[in-house]
């Protein structure tokens, strides 16, 4: 059978560098889809779509029709992005919406209030910056996860981006897999903790370095959140590199072929996997894998190679470390110790830092941030930095190379925007949904619960002696602000038409991966923070010297929270 | 009016799909009244069938058609791909049910070289978003070869 039309003259060579850059085929290929959505989006408004038709097709680009208006969903590859990107972003921001966008959970950016007869405008301005909307959303692969501190942290063991990158290419617009029963969603981590949530996804890979210099993939399948959360089942360890993509094939084949499409609610793979057993459902992807293993879709050298030489390590400088300098900065300037100590993170390399700038100060939605915030971060991100940008799952900014010696600068650089907030791994870096207020599925808002929260716990003192406490608030089953792994989980529901919140103990998205469980009976969006309180309060009394609130929750069970929480109730 | 469109033509059907056998040429049959009478028939698959099981068996068959109930159902995608580069079905692979002008690509990247389309103008928008893309990252069907292999540098 024929191949596809001309392809002299693309080389598919990207540039080589420090972050992805677009070959030529990359850059026709994001092109013509512009085009093809624009024919989609005039077939709709001169009514030879159906509203149905339209929705799978819009929904392939990220596009929702919510309760207020259309939200467009930007993919963010892995969640890097360079200064030019970000700066293209707040103009987007700016000129098509109302000026702010907002970090999502999947690493992406999204927009809420841009008009549809624009976003085919909107996509043409992001490919001109290697940008797309492509399978934000829809029953397809959606934009692959990592770490926020891919390439720079010092507990790295592979740098995960290369493989990313080939998952991405791997997973745009598949042939076979693009009308899967549900959406699917692959999150890669090749450090030593798990920043990057692979219990809790449709795939989870692990990538570890090999006996004889190849690299190793470890497979989960079935993690995932929503209503009937599950921690994913191992179904392979030490894949050998180069099988990747077969073996990614036989998983995704075997979920499209068998997956349920009946009920929604039943549709991912976790359900798929519970129902034929882990072993069950490994024999079959085994069957699978075995028929296609060494077909032309197994990773060459020269594949690999030219990936990764497009994540070499940037030009640093040789430093060394400041320890003098920011210890003397510590003592001069509390706040600034405080966020060193919260939002800093070790670097691979001497004398540099990561950086964490927190969108998360009280009033403010959790992930919200304004044009002017992203052209500051942009800015910074080439003054103390190489021009790149991360976006965490977290919904917060990193600038992945500072400079140690620059921290005190952008520290105060940060606090004059509001992004200085020094909560990161505390009680208020809340994760949260958009809910209620912006989400035509939520069953109850969860923004004025973030902000009742931030404003109860506001005493920097008490946030710090608390300790590292995730608390999630999402505003549906969905889950969509991970609330069952947050150590505190705070979820949505809807009771005779009223909002109420079930609140639940014990989640945590670290490599010992668990689910939080649910205290009891829901609580009144007013009773939310004085119970958060009282479970607070338990743990400070019950805690030995140095005890996390996660590890003190699990010596001591749930029973001593739930009496303390319901115990006014009468 | 339903249009077939083959090899990216609108073309007239010479084939009848009916819901029960008796199968004869011209018409295509379901799965169990064809392999009663398949001489000179086509066989038409529900998207649950066992393709790895049923293959041999409808090798033979001058046109399979494959059954997608809904239109995001991506079932019958994994079926024509593995009828055509596994089981190395030659004859006409055709898609038929709830079958989309933007769906046909992928279709046709699996390897069906017919459509059945709702209309005149959704078989003409199926050929027009076929002919779209100039190119793709991974392996298909129609193009067995990934770009990694076919681009050197």
């Amino acid at each position: 059978m024929g191949g596809f039309g001309n392809t002299t003259g693309f080389t598919n060579v990207p540039s080589k560098g420090r972050m992805y850059q677009y070959s030529n085929f990359d850059q026709r290929f994001i092109d013509e889809r512009v085009e093809q959505f624009r024919s989609q989006t005039e077939r709709y408004l001169a009514g030879e779509l159906t509203d149905d038709q339209f929705q799978q097709l819009r929904l392939r680009n990220g596009l929702y029709i919510q309760r207020l208006a259309p939200m467009l969903r930007i993919a963010v590859p892995y969640g890097i992005l360079s200064a030019t990107q970000l700066k293209a972003l707040a103009r987007i921001c700016r000129d098509y919406d109302k000026g702010y966008g907002h970090l999502s959970t999947r690493q992406n950016v999204q927009i809420n209030w841009p008009e549809l007869i624009d976003v085919p405008d909107i996509l043409a301005d992001l490919a001109k910056v290697q940008m797309h909307a492509i399978q934000t959303s829809g029953s397809c692969i959606r934009n692959i996860t990592t770490d926020q501190f891919a390439g720079v942290a010092d507990d790295e063991l592979i740098d995960p981006r290369p493989w990313c990158e080939v998952m991405r290419q791997w997973s745009t617009f598949h042939p076979e897999f693009d009308w899967l029963p549900r959406k699917f969603k692959i999150a890669v981590n090749g450090a030593e903790s798990d920043r990057a949530a692979t219990h809790v996804h449709d795939i989870g890979i692990h990538i570890r370095p090999g006996p004889s210099g190849e690299q190793l993939f470890d497979f989960l399948v079935g993690g995932g959140l929503g209503r009937t959360p599950a921690i994913g089942a191992r179904i392979r360890d030490g894949l050998p590199e180069r099988h990747l993509l077969t073996y990614l094939e036989a998983i995704l084949r075997v979920y499209n072929r068998y997956g349920r499409r009946d009920n929604k609610y039943k549709a991912r793979i976790k359900i798929l996997v519970r129902a034929m057993t882990p072993e069950g459902f490994r024999e079959k992807v085994d069957a699978e894998w075995e028929r296609i293993k060494d077909s032309p879709s197994t990773l060459p050298e020269a594949e690999l190679d030219r990936i990764k030489a497009c994540f070499e390590p940037h030009p640093y400088a040789s430093l060394e470390d400041e320890t003098d300098l920011l210890a003397a900065a510590r003592l001069a300037n509390p706040a600034f110790n405080n966020w060193l100590s919260n939002n800093v993170a070790p670097h691979k390399r001497p004398g540099y830092a990561i950086v964490t700038l927190s969108t998360k100060p009280t009033g403010v939605p959790p992930g919200d941030v304004t044009d002017i915030q992203m052209e500051a971060v942009a800015d910074w991100s080439e003054r103390f930095g190489f021009g790149e940008v991360r976006i965490s799952h977290e919904q917060n900014f990193i600038l992945p190379d500072v400079p140690q010696r620059d921290l005190e600068t952008l520290f105060r650089l940060a606090d004059e925007q509001g992004l200085a907030q020094s909560n990161v791994g505390l009680l208020t870096n809340v994760i949260c949904c958009p809910g209620g207020d912006y989400c035509s599925l939520a069953n109850a808002k969860s923004i004025p619960v973030a902000e009742a929260i931030q404003s109860r716990f506001d005493d920097y003192d008490y946030l710090h002696d608390l300790g590292p406490l995730d608390l999630n608030i999402s505003g549906c089953m969905n889950a969509c602000g991970h609330h069952h792994v947050g150590h505190i989980g705070i979820l949505g529901v809807d009771k005779r038409g009223a909002e109420f919140y079930q609140v639940s103990l014990g989640g945590n998205q670290a490599l010992d991966a668990s689910l939080g469980k649910i205290v009891g009976p829901s609580f009144s969006r007013a009773e939310v923070p004085d119970v958060i309180e009282k479970i607070l309060d338990v743990y400070l009394k019950s805690r030995f010297e140095g005890e996390e609130f996660l590890h003190c929750y699990r010596r001591i069970g749930i029973e001593p929270f739930r009496e303390q929480v319901y115990a006014d109730a009468g | 009016m339903p249009t077939l469109v083959r090899d990216l033509k609108i073309a007239e059907d010479d084939w009848r799909l009916v819901d029960e056998g008796p199968a004869a040429p011209g018409l295509i049959a379901p799965l169990d009244a064809w392999r009663e009478n398949p001489g000179g028939a086509g066989v038409w698959l529900r998207s649950d069938t066992e393709i790895d099981a049923v293959a041999d068996e409808v090798l033979a068959a001058p046109v399979i058609a494959i059954e997608f109930p809904a239109f995001a159902d991506g079932r019958g995608l994994s079926m024509g791909a593995l009828l055509r580069s596994r089981h190395g079905y030659q004859g006409e692979l055709r898609a038929f049910g709830e079958v989309v002008p933007d769906l046909t690509e992928y279709m046709h990247r699996c390897g069906f070289n017919a459509f059945v389309m709702a209309s005149e103008r959704d078989a003409e928008a199926a050929i027009a978003s076929i002919g779209h893309m100039s190119d793709h990252y991974q392996a298909s069907v129609r193009e067995p070869v990934p770009p990694f292999r076919r681009f050197t540098a």
